[in-house]
């Protein structure tokens, strides 16, 4: 028992098959290959990645699903991380995200589970201004940017909201995640160099932004849990019912990591066609008009020149000080790691 | 050439002219009731930094006279360890037992080459040792000690064959020779201001943080003077670095090595920038207005220094100087912790403009200024005051609110009252100026009836107009919707 590593024997990974419960699942078993692993999610893959690792299918908006699934692992700590992928409507963001936290929770706590890390985002307080070196302080916004991260607000509260002595709960909120495994910012920024599109710029590019490499998000996860289930309980006061920002604490210019991905691809753009800000905005609406009477879903919005032009990032100060969190991988070398695995994909889609 | 710059940029021109007109210093020196060897021992400071000297003596007089003795006792050393006409087997010596030579009243030297620009400080420093001896003996014990540190550590790389001919090596042995030069400066300067109870003892303690302020001057320095010390033989760029884009420093000259050179003085730069947020923290400490000023206006230079050498191809060709007028620009700003931050973010700023993804230094030039910037945010948070504006901006907005809602018919009737004044107006001005010009023969009867007869365009042609334009405008945002779209639907990152 001296030479445990972690205060956890073991863990039901819920999203486990996704882009950062993937992750999670790897950097566990890398980090203590002793710790038993479940991985829940909605769809399971015909050959599972790990041998070690019990799968199991479930809807985590049923109450029987998760029943079934916590008893037959009998999990130490949940570290919960199911969402849905970005583009779906309300309905299926409020559903999954609030409702499906809800069940867990309920479960979880019927079921005599000590502990959840429950995968919330740094987007949870953002309303559409800057955010520059927020810390946990800053407050949710009444009116949300929009239903994904009203959503996600929603069920961070609900599942800090259930924090207690019998089940201790915190969330994490990781900003820009990017890595192996990315379906939608490395790929993006790869798109906009196949469609020669890399001179146009939004704004004045002084504005920081933080990314996150996805390994360095999964082992605040590991952080959090193993903090969570510490036999001390001044350690555990500091972490139970508390939300933790979570970035590579290296914030850049927004235009800085896509100019960096390329130039690791050999293209460098000479010229940039600069787009100030106002005049961005007033385009967008242009855009938002044509797409309205058309009938089509608007591409280019307002909301996402607000985006790219804003400052978006965080005072992990907090993740610091009481989960010892600090990125173990650089920003570099995660363009690098994400960039050679694009590369491996390729090959297999052309074998 | 100098003045033909300046009328280039009036605000420089203008910046100099103030400072010469009216910067008062704030604690002046007064010559008369000083002694005819401190008198001297200034006129030698004088000689040897004319800036340096400027500073100094604005100091707190409790500190004015210790920091003037401490620079010229580290100038002396200085001058005997650059002399290459004195042989290594006499320097060695006064250089480890320099100190000890502070307190040999009468001593001085006169062996100097006749080149040597601060000879003349060394055959008069038995005036410097006498006023060393009559400071307190904290003050000495704190110069004695630094000088002692110095003194060996030069004689070391004087004996060392190898630094003087490859010169320095690794970013490790860059960092411990840029102590030896300038950080123990910083220490030695941060014991006086501890020590003097003018600032917090503490300072005496923090020598990583002093460390930092040596070491961010003198490898600027050191980056600025690549071509001076080429000419003189001198190697300080780390060979860990510079081997990295050409087989021999003397090659960053040659245009055809351009890419090379930049990239590697991009690399430099980044490995000085690193100590910029020691120096932030260092001098958000002080207290006493002279000695910030002191510590801030030589880290400002510093930073526009950088800035100004930051992929910049002269460097490799010429001594490259910031402007006069923006040096004096930048000594009467940086009053106060805030303004100085201002500065570090302009130039920052400036680093940040000049990078290139064609440097393989890119993304940690981007880091390293982010690291700046997060800095000065968590000093001086501006999100604070955006949270507290839109505090303030609901609040007024309730208030309004709560002000229409206690008058709802004042409120009305007032709104009601204008808009039918402005109705009956604009009703007035249009019968008025249809009556007169039908009094000058205005025939609005014939305009109506044609207009009446005018044929519309048909419902095809509207049609087919529309589709024009739409096609343009379609064209139009489908370009700069799908770049937009793709970058900012990226950045809208989502968990699976």
């Amino acid at each position: 028992m001296s030479t445990k590593k972690y205060n956890f024997n073991s863990a039901l990974v819920i999203g486990g098959c996704g882009f950062l419960g993937g992750h999670i699942v790897s950097h566990i078993l890398d980090s203590d290959p002793s710790i038993s692993i479940s991985v829940m999610d909605l769809r399971i893959p015909n050959t599972p990645p790990h041998p070690s690792v019990a799968y199991h299918a479930g809807d985590i908006t049923s109450l029987d699903d998760m029943t079934r699934i916590i008893q037959s692992t009998r999990p130490d700590v949940i570290i919960h991380t199911a969402s849905p992928v970005h583009g779906m409507g309300r309905d299926i963001y409020f559903k999954v995200n609030v409702e499906g936290t809800r069940t867990i929770c309920r479960a979880a706590k019927a079921e005599g589970v000590k502990a959840m890390v429950f995968t919330s985002s740094a987007g949870v307080v953002f309303d559409g201004d800057d955010l520059i070196n927020v810390d946990e302080s800053a407050p949710i916004p009444v009116v949300a940017m929009d239903a994904y991260n009203d959503s996600k607000a929603e069920a961070e509260k609900l599942a800090l909201g259930a924090n207690c002595d019998e089940f201790r709960v915190c969330a994490i909120r990781p900003a820009g995640l990017f890595g192996e495994g990315d379906r939608q910012l490395i790929p993006g920024m790869l798109s906009v160099l196949a469609n020669g599109q890399t001179h146009f710029q939004l704004g004045d590019n002084l504005n920081l932004f933080d990314f996150t490499y996805i390994l360095n998000a999964a082992h605040a996860h590991l952080l959090a849990a193993n903090q969570i289930l510490s036999p001390d309980p001044s350690i555990v006061s500091t972490v139970a019912g508390e939300a933790f920002f979570i970035t590579n604490a290296s914030p850049i210019y927004f235009w800085d990591f896509p100019r960096t991905l390329w130039s690791h691809l050999s293209h460098v753009s000479s010229r940039h066609l600069i787009l100030p800000r106002s005049l961005a905005v007033v385009l967008a609406g242009a855009a938002e008009c044509w797409s309205w009477i058309v009938g089509k879903e608007p591409g280019f919005t307002r909301f996402r020149v607000k985006f790219s032009c804003a400052n978006r990032y965080y005072n992990i100060g907090k993740a610091r000080r009481v989960l010892g969190y600090e990125p173990i991988v650089g920003l570099e070398e995660g363009i690098r790691r994400s960039l050679a695995w694009v590369d491996e994909e390729k090959a297999k889609e052309g074998k | 050439m100098g003045y033909l710059e300046l009328l280039l940029r009036p605000s420089e021109l203008r910046a100099i002219t103030q400072y010469k007109t009216w910067h008062q210093p704030l604690h002046a020196r007064d010559p008369t009731t000083e002694s005819p060897n401190r008198v001297r021992c200034y006129e030698l400071l004088e000689l040897t930094s004319r800036s340096f000297s400027a500073v100094i003596q604005e100091l707190q007089p409790e500190l004015r006279e210790p920091v003037m003795l401490f620079y010229l006792v580290l100038r002396g050393l200085d001058t005997i360890e650059d002399d290459m006409t004195i042989p290594m087997e006499k320097k060695e010596p006064l250089l480890r037992e320099f100190d000890g030579i502070l307190e040999k009243k009468g001593w001085t030297f006169t062996e100097n080459g006749p080149n040597e620009k601060d000879r003349q400080l060394l055959v008069e420093f038995d005036v410097v040792i006498e006023e060393f001896l009559a400071i307190k003996p904290n003050y000495q014990e704190v110069i004695k000690d630094i000088t002692s540190k110095m003194g060996n550590g030069m004689a070391d790389y004087a004996k060392n064959a190898s630094h003087n001919i490859n010169g320095v090596q690794t970013v490790e042995d860059y960092d411990l020779y840029c102590h030896y030069v300038a950080g123990l400066v910083g220490e030695g300067l941060s014991r006086l201001f501890g020590t003097s109870g003018i600032e917090d003892p503490r300072y005496a303690d923090l020598t990583d943080l002093s460390n930092s302020m040596g070491l961010f001057l003198q490898k600027t320095n050191i980056i600025r003077d690549f071509r001076e010390d080429l000419d003189d033989k001198r190697r300080f760029w780390p060979k860990e670095i510079w081997s990295k884009y050409c087989a021999d420093l003397s090659e960053f000259a040659d245009p055809a090595n351009e890419a090379a050179a930049l990239n590697c003085i991009s690399e430099m730069t980044l490995d000085a920038l690193r100590h910029a947020t020691d120096c932030l923290l260092y001098l958000s400490g002080l207290r006493d207005q002279s000695v910030f000023n002191f510590c801030a206006i030589p880290q400002v230079m510093a930073i526009s220094t950088l800035a100004l050498v930051f992929r910049n191809r002269d460097v490799f060709h010429r001594n490259v100087k910031i402007r006069k007028g923006q040096a004096c620009a930048m000594i009467m700003k940086a009053k106060n912790l805030r303004s100085v931050c201002d500065i570090f973010l302009d130039y920052t700023r400036e680093i940040h403009r000049k990078n290139t993804p064609s440097d393989p230094n890119f993304l940690a030039i981007s880091i390293a200024c982010g690291k700046i910037e997060q800095w000065t945010e968590t000093v001086f948070p501006s999100q604070k005051r955006l949270m507290l504006q839109k505090a303030e901006d609901a609040r007024k907005r309730a208030n309004e609110l709560e002000a229409a809602g206690r008058n709802p018919d004042g409120g009305v009737s007032d709104a009601t009252r204008m808009a039918i004044f402005v109705i009956l107006f604009w009703v007035g001005v249009t019968v008025l100026m249809t009556g007169v010009a039908t009094l000058f023969g205005a025939r609005f009867d014939l305009a109506f009836k044609r207009i009446w007869e005018m044929k519309w365009p048909s419902a095809e042609e509207l049609a087919a107009n529309a589709e024009k334009v739409g096609k343009v405008v379609g064209s139009a945002t489908e370009t700069i919707t799908r770049t937009a779209t793709v970058v900012s639907e990226t950045t809208v990152v989502r968990e699976l």
